[in-house]
């Protein structure tokens, strides 16, 4: 019973790490999507975040039938619940991909020069956050997760910047508030994806250690 | 230091039956639990010996007052042989000895003089199996104190032993039924309503629940819980899951020592030692 347990915990644990890695890549297409104003690639995140939620539900409902059937405790505990945290923040990931992915449809982000560069850096930035957090959690290496949770300062700090610079040109252009928008919704999505990769990370230091180290200074 | 005594040889006749009996100083209405912080009963470097053999291997170990300890461990590891020396009933195996030591408050109970049948009365008793008397629910709750000259109202002392023990409103139309007609859950709660007739400090509980059905477990789980707040539990389980559930320390123990010993939510959760971590996961060798 044990042994199949184990069985049971790594089968869904991988499984896990299966749909983590199939959300960084509609990450990175929907980074190329609206970049590259790909509409096409943009379609095809909108059908892979159909994948991620189906996901989603059978990974939380091996959770819970694993809660319910074997009652773990410890470590085996510490991953479940860490798998259940998780699955929640790659499916919000997956959600931000397609908002980043639908603005691929009419940004005209380029004719703002500043800000469009900010999110030019931040790009690449975000995906390289999550794609640490993805090994991290394959990896259950608590210094491969400190190293994730050691870059969200700077994609905050290139968000502050973007929204800075919408300001004091806002006011300037108003004829381009919709270019600003998009920039915007587009910066705050990535923005948001850092900081679900920051939560993944921060479990995987739980899933470790059992220490909950969220909201701390890092 | 360790200190190498043998137990003192005594009539297990005269002593079993005392066990029963006697009353000694019982708590008076209105009297304040002691502080939970507070030490009941600490060993150290205990260990007990059948013939050569060491069953308990140098533990040390603190009981705090008013808490639900629980002691797991798997099959021969020592737990029970250690709860049973918290009341020396140890002393009925002729080939036990005891090294190290044991104090019921401040008091080192292996002591030369010491005298083991006060100790029982102070610290009761729940067996795995209920084994109440052939005789009437009343009667075994009332007897110990009968015979031994209590002075208050009896009908009183019983019925506050049955409300405690959770079996009063089962019971209360059908005292003079024999306690064989009990089911096997009324039957352990009635034997632990006899315990804590006697009034106690500390209950020792050695698997109490092992031989009843999941509803008749949840009563006596319940029970504990509450009893804690005038007693001092000491429990022995195999089910970790009841551990869990119902102390508020556990300690765990292999092949005769302590292992680890810590808070129950700690212990269950993120565990300090990795022969725990395997046993409570299962993966114990």
């Amino acid at each position: 019973m044990t042994a199949h347990f184990v069985d049971l915990l790594d089968a869904l644990r991988r499984r896990s790490l299966r749909m983590a890695q199939l959300v960084e890549e509609v990450v990175r297409e929907a980074c190329e999507a609206v970049f590259q104003a790909d509409v096409e690639k943009a379609k095809r995140v909108v059908q892979r975040d159909n994948d991620v939620d189906r996901e989603e539900v059978e990974v939380e409902s091996d959770v819970i039938r694993l809660l319910a059937l074997y009652q773990p405790v410890g470590s085996d505990l510490r991953l479940l619940c860490t798998v259940l945290k998780v699955n929640n923040d790659l499916e919000r990931i997956a959600d931000c991909a397609v908002n980043v992915a639908e603005r691929a449809r009419h940004v005209d982000a380029r004719s703002l020069a500043g800000p469009y560069e900010d999110l030019r850096q931040m790009g690449p930035i975000v995906v390289h956050m999550l794609h640490n957090a993805v090994k991290a959690y394959g990896s259950q290496v608590v210094d491969d997760a400190q190293r994730v949770l050691l870059e969200e300062d700077a994609v905050d700090a290139l968000y502050g910047q973007i929204i800075r610079r919408l300001v004091a040109e806002a006011s300037a252009s108003p004829a381009k508030i919709a270019s600003f928008l998009d920039v915007l919704s587009v910066a705050k999505n990535l923005e948001r994806i850092a900081d679900h990769a920051t939560n993944i990370a921060e479990d995987v230091v739980f899933v470790c250690t059992g220490e909950i180290v969220r909201h701390r200074m890092h | 230091m360790v200190n190498v005594m043998e137990n003192e040889p005594e009539s297990p006749a005269r002593d079993s039956a005392r066990s029963f009996v006697h009353v000694p100083n019982p708590r008076k209405p209105g009297d304040r639990p002691t502080p939970s912080s507070e030490c009941v009963i600490r060993t150290e470097q205990l260990s007990i010996y059948y013939g050569s053999f060491a069953a308990v291997r140098e533990v040390t170990l603190e009981i705090p007052s008013h808490r639900v300890t629980a002691i797991i461990g798997p099959s021969g590891c020592g737990k029970s042989t250690l709860l049973r020396a918290m009341n020396r009933m140890n002393d009925f195996v002729p080939s036990s000895t005891v090294k190290g030591k044991l104090f019921y408050r401040g008091d080192d109970i292996y002591r030369p003089g010491f005298d083991p049948v006060e100790l029982r009365l102070r610290i009761g008793m729940v067996f795995q199996k209920p084994n109440p008397f052939p005789k009437s629910i009343y009667k075994n709750v009332a007897w110990g104190a009968a015979i031994n000259g209590y002075q208050g109202n009896l009908e009183e002392l019983v019925e506050r032993a049955l409300q405690q023990a959770a079996l009063w409103d089962e019971v209360k139309d059908k005292l003079q039924d024999s306690a064989y007609a009990l089911s096997g859950g009324q039957q352990q709660r009635l034997c632990i309503a006899r315990a804590i007739a006697l009034q106690p400090d500390v209950l020792l509980m050695d698997e109490p629940c092992s031989a009843l059905d999941p509803i008749a477990t949840a009563y006596i789980e319940d029970l504990i819980d509450k009893l804690k707040s005038q007693y001092t539990v000491v429990l022995v389980t195999h089910n970790m899951q009841q551990a869990a559930r119902v102390s508020d320390r556990t300690a765990f123990m292999y092949i005769g020592e302590l292992i680890e010993v810590n808070d129950t939510n700690v212990m269950f959760t993120k565990p300090g030692n990795k022969r725990t971590q395997d046993y409570i996961t299962g993966r114990f060798g």
